[in-house]
């Protein structure tokens, strides 16, 4: 990684005054949160957005410790699928509220983070990478064959009860606006982590981990920590898209290419930044959603095609993501020009 | 006691298989201290030549190879000359997520040009097996066997008493003194990458007779080509070799002795453990793991 990305991770940010550019970002953030209210018909429109918000959410989760923490983790999809079965469990045997679901998923998938992290430890680049598609792979064997548990390869399905309690709906909107609450939580930490000792510390620990060392940084303790924020988080996307979809399949949870997808999504918008994985994840859903209505087929085919070369090009020419590279071509623009 | 010979016997002709679908890993990432994580998807392709020679034109899997292995190699000098020559020295991000969109974009392609149906091969070949005293053998699993140790044998031959697996080999020591020595770092690498993939089509030719091929088939040996390559260690040819066959008898010793459903989980744990416990492998250079890094 380059000392350029370090520069457009750690930000000065000065105390926020109001200006005409902030209020219009304002403005932009509201309109879009009450777009789904005059869209309530369009369910299809609805779903998009609330995947987006979805999708942003895990893939922001991801990116404290791909992003910041520089372990391009391969196996997140293990952290959703502990998330997605731990609440639907509880739920669908127990009778337990999937509000106390998403904490024992966040709690559970938090300490399975940790233990992976811990054993992880001196595993860098392509390796810790390898490890981690290994230990989602080796989740999914178990969700497969535990049929006591987990009903096998079927899934559970989580029957639809709407009511708050039970974190499901009939309205999407519903929906819509709990994923952005999820989603305030990682944006909001990133945010924090631009201008704060704990994201300095990981981003140290990301670029020279022997220099971070020889400063009396705990690159250990550091790690860690980011491992267990993250694994949290992405649990607590797996138990809202569980509530959301209404079932839980292993092949999908814990499968390979929703790891793959959570780090493209993050990588795309670029890593290291707040908003970066949310560019990304609008991105790539909706890049998804068009290919699809105008190429024809539903699960891949011609559009993935197409999906799978654009990540190649994105990769190769804008490796810092899109997010990073329009903010560095803005700066540009505006040192060139007079009214700075 | 028969029992237990046949095990391993089976176990150590799967290994064979295992050793030819992971060379060409090792060896890319020996050279060029890159991952091909769309190693599998090459393989892919591989299955489907030769399963739609035989379809089309009724050519023997065997014969095949010589179709397979040249053709492979030129999609191989292509891939690298478009893709996989500009991730060289670039962070892991690019390393890693470009081999990923070239993954996704392969299975799709297959997917739309050969549906997702599972095809085998119908031959007399597929079913033929012979005694050898108290064991049975496959015949298309003793030949993939063959062929395996063939191939390495030449491949290990070629490294080690030509100017260009000379060439090779040092590029893979230290690409910095290769190139003071004359050496091009980039025409050696687009030779290694195009070799791996060559050595691919071989491995397609030998596994359609015994695997039914469909688009997402190269998932799974591409797993148990990573498992293989980083046991043996990550770029070591003996390491692939061993690491093939001990993961053969794992498989094939769990199946038996636990469940056939958990023999994956079995060679999955081993995986985790040797990583984490010698990310260099059981025959890596110290200092794979590290330099891979970088």
């Amino acid at each position: 990684m380059s000392l350029e990305q370090v520069g457009a991770s750690v930000p000065v940010e000065k105390k926020q005054k109001f200006t005409l550019k902030n209020g219009m970002q304002l403005a932009g953030i509201l309109l879009l949160l009450l777009l789904p209210l005059v869209l309530q018909e369009q369910d299809f429109l609805v779903d998009t957005l609330i995947m987006i918000a979805l999708w942003g959410f895990v893939a922001s989760a991801w990116n404290i410790v791909g992003g910041y923490g520089g372990m391009l983790s391969l196996g997140h999809a293990a952290f959703f699928g502990i998330g997605a079965y731990t609440s639907t469990i509880l739920f669908v045997k127990y009778g337990v509220s999937p509000w106390i679901g998403i904490m024992a998923g966040a709690v559970v998938a938090g300490l399975f983070g940790l233990f992976i992290g811990a054993v992880t430890l001196r595993l860098h680049g392509p390796f810790f990478s390898l490890c981690t598609i290994a230990v989602a792979e080796v989740l999914m064997i178990i969700a497969i064959n535990w049929h006591s548990l987990t009903h096998g390869s079927g899934g559970i399905p989580v029957p639809f009860r709407p009511g708050a309690v039970n974190m499901m709906f009939d309205n999407k909107v519903t929906y819509f606006y709990l994923a952005v609450a999820l989603l305030a939580i990682p944006y909001g930490l990133s945010r924090w982590m631009n201008r704060s000792h704990f994201g300095y510390y990981l981003i140290g620990v990301r670029e020279n981990e022997q220099a971070a060392l020889a400063l009396g940084i705990s690159s250990v303790k550091i790690r860690l920590i980011a491992m267990v924020i993250s694994s949290s988080l992405t649990a607590m996307g797996g138990t809202f898209y569980a509530q959301y979809i209404g079932i839980v399949e292993p092949l999908h949870e814990f499968s390979f290419q929703l790891s793959a997808q959570i780090a493209l999504m993050a990588i795309i918008g670029g890593i290291g930044t707040a908003g970066g994985p949310i560019f990304g994840a609008a991105l790539i859903t909706l890049l998804g959603t068009v290919l699809r209505s105008t190429l024809g087929g539903a699960q891949g085919g011609v559009q993935a095609v197409v999906y799978g070369l654009l990540l190649v090009v994105v990769v190769l020419v804008i490796p810092q993501g899109i997010v990073p590279w329009f903010n560095r071509f803005m700066a540009k623009r505006k040192r060139g020009s007079v009214h700075a | 006691m028969d029992i237990v010979l046949q095990l391993l016997v089976s176990g150590v002709l799967l290994g064979g298989i295992y050793v030819l679908v992971s060379i060409g890993l090792t060896l890319v990432f020996g050279v060029m201290k890159i991952v091909n994580f769309a190693h599998g998807d090459f393989l892919m392709l591989g299955m489907f030549g030769a399963f739609f020679l035989f379809q089309s034109l009724g050519l023997n899997p065997y014969v095949s190879i010589f179709v397979m292995a040249p053709a492979l190699f030129l999609l191989g000098t292509i891939v690298y000359q478009t893709i996989v020559g500009r991730t060289i020295s670039r962070s892991p991000v690019v390393q890693i997520f470009a081999f990923i969109g070239l993954s996704v974009a392969l299975q799709n392609l297959a997917l739309v040009l050969f549906s997702a149906d599972y095809r085998a091969l119908n031959t007399p070949l597929v079913n033929k097996v012979f005694q050898v005293g108290p064991v049975h053998v496959s015949f298309a699993l003793l030949a993939a066997f063959l062929v395996a140790s063939i191939i390495t044998l030449l491949l290990f031959l070629f490294l080690h008493y030509t100017y260009t697996g000379k060439a090779i080999r040092s590029a893979s020591q230290d690409r910095f003194a290769a190139t003071l020595m004359g050496i091009s770092n980039q025409k050696i690498y687009r030779f290694t990458f195009a070799l791996g993939l060559g050595l691919l089509g071989i491995a397609g030719c030998l596994l359609i007779p015994i695997y039914s091929v469909y688009p997402t088939v190269g998932e799974q040996f591409a797993l148990i080509a990573f498992v293989v390559v980083v046991l043996g260690g990550l770029g070591s040819l003996p390491g692939a070799v061993a690491g093939g066959i001990l993961i053969g008898l794992i498989e094939t010793l769990s199946s038996y002795f636990i469940a056939p459903s958990m023999k994956q989980l079995v060679y999955f744990c081993v995986f985790i453990l040797i990583l984490i416990l010698r990310p260099n492998g059981l025959f890596g250079k110290p200092g794979a793991a590290e330099v891979a890094a970088e």
